[in-house]
């Protein structure tokens, strides 16, 4: 059973009748995933791509029996979006919206600790992906292969970089998660991490990290103590001037804290295999995938 | 977004904070007949720039009578300071901030702040003020509280008792730094701050609670709903080209190298600046295009690379993974022919139809050198400014 998503996860779209909303799930059908309908308020009645649109999350789940659901939702409602879908306990909730202001998460936040029946990725991010059975998000499907690399990122497009090195290699991922490029953020990398240690198809691990924030350290402790797997990682923004946010809201480094150096450094002393450049990604992944199956 | 010392105060006022009284003026020669209606003959006078570290720097000044607060005024309006938080190029104040002299017994730090690893609101404090929180943080961590509050901004009693033993606030100062908390943690939810900092915040004999200084980090992406403070965007405390891509609403840095970068996705723009600098080069800016990576977007990116002089190569590299390869080299193509520029382009594309757009761009008769991985593409960018500089 892949962590996350798999062929038989029943998906809605929050904000399908959106152009990104519906352009995007259209893609996810294509892919075979199963997405049974949308939401958007005051459009329930409406079908998009021979899909039931709902006025509620509530409803939705009601006829569809939904577990997941995809937000494209506008970066001022987003977080509403998020929140009337931990109302519905809607189980995996992934919000691609980037723009989300953080006080908003802050409510969001709270919401997720009084309500640990909901999972929520993201936001800002491009979603989780298993190959070969379901795309949740904005990937490019066909870059995946079914296999044995789990791969969690807080990137987008430099996640891709990574898959399609792999893929090159001759090595499949088991699930590619995207958990966001935003300061606040509904699962961290030793989330994914824990469900990647008890995925029998994940064989080994890469780790996409950048400036900002202490989530590759505490990553690092965490495989130090808890991982038997091998893990490979790349780090961006060594060349990122401080006190500048780049990019993602969550890529900055302040008051020294949040480096590149200090990243690397704390997966080193893990026992992570480093790639010196995102050229190098795809080669250190399959440097942990060798330990792994020397194991 | 950062605004000015004099902004943060008119926010902190506005939500009842103390404050010395101030004006500003952007020519000392608007400053006798102020002098003269608010009865003012001693003053510091502040420059207005978004950066801390001023007194070293001798961006604070003190005027003891009007020729001296005048004389500080035409020293400070437009004199540029350099410190390891304006960046090399330094930054000006086109305005000052003339207070009175005000006499206090105390200096204390009080700010807001989030913590993004457990996503909460946090007050914090100290009786040290005028340092560095950081280093209070470092050196003397008992001398730092951590109270975090409610979203929303409500400190319970019993925090503001703990706040002010802390602080060792008694009496007056007591009732007042209650309040002055309470009305700090409203405006930092209120405002959709990422930071605010009040120090030092001061007290007088009296024990009044004044704040000194004041500092404030927006957040950008809740700029839209807070009208006021987007209104206090000062483009000049900017370089022209981060001032131009702000406006324009590009995801753009620039940086001291050479080597253009244009990229999407924040990631993988980073990873190729990391990838120049691993190879020798220096990039001479960060710049996110964006999903869309249509032709206005990529015309855009190229404007602003150019008004660079610095540069003398650059690197476009373009994942596009569900943008069809055609559609981007056909912007780029577009964008090329329009600027109109004699300095090396390299491009590393991948993604769909990726051969077809390779050889639209192998065809369109610009000067292109295609890259098939990131590591070709750094090595030839960072090649081809070697021979460029060996040419001049």
């Amino acid at each position: 059973m892949p962590i996350l998503v798999d062929q038989n996860t029943k998906i809605i779209t929050q904000g399908l009748t959106g152009s990104a909303g519906r352009f995007h799930t259209e893609q996810c059908l294509q892919y075979g995933s199963k997405i049974l309908g949308g939401v958007t308020p005051g459009k329930g009645g409406q079908t998009i791509l021979e899909l039931p649109v709902f006025d509620t999350v509530y409803e939705a789940k009601k006829a569809l029996d939904c577990t997941a659901t995809m937000i494209f939702v506008p970066a001022a409602f987003a977080a509403e979006a998020i929140l009337e879908a931990i109302d519905s306990e809607i189980p995996l909730i992934v919000c691609i919206t980037e723009g989300i202001p953080i006080h908003d998460m802050l409510t969001v936040h709270r919401a997720l600790k009084n309500n640990p029946a909901s999972r929520l990725i993201g936001p800002n991010c491009p979603g989780v992906i298993t190959p070969g059975q379901c795309k949740l998000g904005i990937m490019p499907g066909y870059i995946h292969v079914p296999g044995h690399i789990g791969i969690v990122s807080r990137s987008g497009t430099l996640t891709y970089e990574a898959v399609w090195q792999t893929t090159q290699l001759g090595l499949g991922q088991s699930t590619c998660v995207g958990i966001g490029g935003d300061p606040l953020i509904g699962t961290s990398f030793i989330d994914i991490l824990e469900l990647f240690e008890n995925d029998p198809d994940t064989h080994s691990i890469l780790i996409i990290g950048e400036i900002g924030g202490e989530a590759e350290e505490s990553a690092a402790e965490w495989i130090r103590n808890h991982c038997s797997k091998p893990v490979a990682a790349y780090v961006a923004g060594r060349t990122a001037p401080p006190d500048r946010r780049m990019g993602h809201a969550g890529a900055i480094i302040t008051g020294g804290k949040g480096t590149a150096e200090g990243k690397i450094k704390a997966f080193e002393k893990a026992g992570v295999v480093i790639a010196k450049t995102p050229g190098e990604m795809g080669l250190a992944a399959q440097r942990a995938q060798e330990l792994a199956c020397k194991h | 977004m950062n605004i000015h010392e004099f902004q943060a105060k008119i926010i902190l006022k506005k939500y009842g904070i103390p404050i010395p009284p101030f004006f500003v003026v952007s020519n000392a020669d608007e400053l006798p007949p102020i002098l003269e209606k608010m009865n003012l003959n001693e003053a510091v006078i502040k420059a207005q720039i978004h950066a801390g570290g001023r007194g070293k720097a001798g961006g604070i000044q003190i005027g003891r009578n009007r020729t001296e607060i005048i004389e500080g005024a035409k020293k400070l309006i437009g004199l540029k300071i350099v410190n390891n938080q304006t960046g090399t190029n330094g930054l000006a104040a086109t305005q000052v901030m003339i207070s009175p002299l005000i006499s206090y017994e105390r200096e204390y730090y009080l700010g807001c702040t989030i913590n993004r690893e457990t996503g909460e609101t946090i007050l914090l404090a100290s009786p040290s003020g005028g340092i560095n929180i950081e280093e209070i943080a470092r050196s003397e961590p008992d001398r730092l509280l951590s109270l975090p509050f409610e979203s929303g901004g409500r400190l319970h009693d019993y925090q503001l008792i703990r706040l002010v033993k802390f602080m060792g606030w008694t009496g007056a100062a007591a009732e007042n730094g209650k309040r002055l908390a309470r009305a700090l943690c409203r405006a930092f939810c209120e405002t959709d701050a990422l930071l605010i900092e009040i120090n030092p915040l001061v007290e007088t004999q009296a024990g009044e609670l004044l704040a000194l200084d004041a500092k404030f980090t927006l957040d950008d992406n809740a700029l839209w709903r807070q009208p006021e403070i987007k209104a206090f965007y000062d483009p000049a405390q900017l370089s022209p080209n981060d001032a131009l891509a702000t406006s324009q609403n590009i995801s753009y840095i620039g940086l001291e190298g050479n080597i253009g970068c244009m990229v999407n996705g924040a990631g993988l723009a980073m990873a190729t600046m990391d990838i120049i600098h691993f190879y020798g080069g220096h990039p001479a800016n960060f710049l996110d295009v964006g999903g869309g990576a249509t032709k206005e977007k990529v015309a855009q990116g190229f404007k602003i690379i150019l008004s660079d002089p610095h540069v003398k190569a650059i690197l476009i590299n373009i994942f596009g993974g569900i943008m069809n390869c055609a559609t981007i080299s056909a912007g780029i193509i577009s964008a090329a022919t329009e600027q109109q520029f004699d300095i090396p382009l390299v491009i590393r594309l991948e993604g769909t139809n990726v051969e077809e757009g390779k050889k639209m761009l192998k065809d369109s008769g610009l000067s292109v050198i295609l890259a098939d991985n990131l590591e070709q593409a750094a090595q030839k960018v960072v090649a081809s400014t070697l021979s460029n500089c060996a040419n001049n």
